[in-house]
């Protein structure tokens, strides 16, 4: 059993390291703002957790949003998640803003309760000193009692391409399949994590492929991955924030945190088109939960991926 | 006037008629640049303290020693967690007891140890900050228990009288609030202490 791996938190890092290597090819993304889709009015739920394949533990991660801004938690206030058989506290900071988040065991793939509970000394129990002693209770906040539910789809299971199959045009296609077991309502995205090389330089970045159906196959153009930068990056999507966060996370767990913690934000200084890449494409079935009724508005999301890694080799020898 | 330093008094002038008819008594007075570590992320500044300490020597080597230590209040650098903004800090106070061997070499020079027992009060006071529509404020408990206290330092004559000291300090005390939290700690103290004895 491993130690406490956090697939979701994984995927928001990937996804998060690929935005950042848009960025800073000069693609038109506003990163000033790191907070996922929500409405910019009302009061707003927002938790996301994954659960990646062979992996028993996800990555919890929660806020809530009032008129577009983060309301912070305070004073003993604090997200719980729990399973009926474990329970966890969302006491670090997630990696999108005003977000929470924490690793939790799923022993048996089930449902996923939030609440926000006060508990000013468990809260506190990462400090160092007599927190049940010395302590100031200002007592529960108004969010004390607000709850979501987080289901998780069915997992991700990746028939083809091979792992190491490799590519040498952009204009070829990659045939995702997967076995098609999702339910009606269940959404299907690719995440991907290219790492090039030129032999002198490298470049990362991340994109996000949505896919319409849940049949089990996607034919899909590799051009969705690759560019040239010289002739601009226009049909490729890279990931927003919140699913760039969830990809580093996403790496972070994979590699026992052995991943660099700016991997996804390095700097694009090899041209895609021209360098030997490994594109790690992440499938990332959804499913939507349910928020509590106080909430004007949310998005719980939870799900499941799996990941193949495929390869392009650029036809011409950078050398 | 506090239990502490009244004991204190007493042991002092429990000790002094004895030394008024020993051929060598020391009286010490020591500044101290303090490392306070209580386990944990507690990240403590460095700190002050005062030291006054009184060496009734029972043979040439080796003497009693009496003393008292008192820190400044010491800071933690400030920490944010999930529940806010919080910032920790201890003043303790320490009666020490113990043996004081010494070694001289030619004149002017001699190295000496500590080793002994403490009793010791600390206080710990907690400031808490929330948000600017729930402030937080200040709390702080206080506990005495025992601990240990060891150094090593060099000394070197000025004249016949007085000598200045250089002395590596390092002082513990164990158990700090136990039996009144689940999460006790033991506090080290380790400083660099300057002073200047007088010998009688």
């Amino acid at each position: 059993m491993k130690a406490a791996p956090t697939p979701v938190t994984r995927l928001f890092k990937v996804a998060a390291a690929i935005f950042f290597i848009y960025t800073s090819v000069g693609c038109d993304v506003d990163s000033s703002n790191n907070t996922p889709p929500v409405p910019t009015t009302g009061l707003v739920m927002y938790a996301e957790a994954n659960l990646h394949e062979s992996e028993e533990t996800a990555q919890i991660a929660a806020a809530v949003y009032r008129d577009g801004v983060p309301v912070g938690l305070i004073g003993g206030d604090v997200f719980e998640a729990r399973t009926t058989t474990q329970r966890v506290l969302l006491k670090d900071s997630g990696s999108y803003d005003g977000s929470y988040a924490a690793p939790l065991v799923i022993d048996v793939v089930q449902d996923v309760f939030l609440n926000v509970v006060h508990e000013p000394i468990e809260a506190r129990d990462d400090r160092w000193y007599p927190v049940d002693l010395l302590n100031i209770d200002p007592g529960p906040g108004e969010l004390v009692g607000k709850s979501a539910t987080v289901s998780f789809p069915p997992e991700v299971i990746i028939t083809s391409p091979a792992s190491g199959a490799i590519y040498n045009s952009p204009l070829d296609i990659v045939d995702l399949s997967w076995v098609a077991i999702g339910a009606a309502g269940d959404a299907m995205r690719v995440l991907s994590l290219v790492s090039c090389t030129d032999g002198l330089t490298r470049s990362s970045y991340g994109t996000v492929v949505d896919i319409v159906d849940d049949d089990g196959l996607e034919a899909i153009a590799l051009n969705n991955f690759i560019f040239d930068v010289n002739e601009g990056s226009a049909g490729i999507k890279f990931i927003s924030d919140a699913a760039q966060a969830l990809l580093q996370e996403l790496l972070d767990q994979l590699s026992a945190g052995n991943i660099d913690p700016d991997f996804v934000s390095k700097k694009v200084e090899a041209n895609p088109i021209s360098s030997d890449c490994e594109i790690r494409l992440f499938l990332q079935r959804q499913r939507k939960g349910v928020f509590d009724a106080s909430f004007d508005d949310g998005l719980v999301i939870g799900s499941r991926s799996a990941e193949v890694t495929v390869n392009y080799v650029s036809p011409t020898p950078f050398n | 006037m506090p239990a502490f330093i009244q004991f204190f008094i007493i042991v002092l002038m429990t000790v002094m008629p004895v030394a008024v008819h020993a051929r060598e008594i020391q009286l010490d007075a020591s500044v101290l640049l303090t490392a306070m570590d209580a386990g944990g992320n507690d990240n403590f500044k460095s700190g002050k303290g005062l030291a006054l300490q009184y060496s009734y020597y029972l043979k040439q080597w080796l003497a009693a020693d009496v003393g008292l230590f008192v820190s400044d209040q010491t800071f933690t650098e400030s920490g944010r967690d999930v529940v806010g903004d919080y910032r920790a800090s201890i003043q303790s106070k320490s009666i020490l007891l113990g043996i004081k061997p010494r070694h001289k070499f030619s004149v002017p020079y001699e190295v000496y140890a500590r080793l002994g027992i403490q009793y010791w009060q600390t206080e710990l006071e907690v400031e808490e900050y929330f948000n600017e529509s729930v402030p937080g404020g200040k709390t702080s408990a206080t506990d005495t228990g025992t601990g240990y206290y060891a150094s090593l330092g060099g000394a070197h004559y000025i004249n016949d009288r007085v000598v200045v000291q250089l002395e590596l300090r390092h002082m513990m005390q164990l158990d700090v609030f136990e039996g009144e939290s689940d999460y006790p700690f033991d506090l080290r103290i380790n400083a660099l202490s300057f002073g200047f004895g007088y010998r009688f």
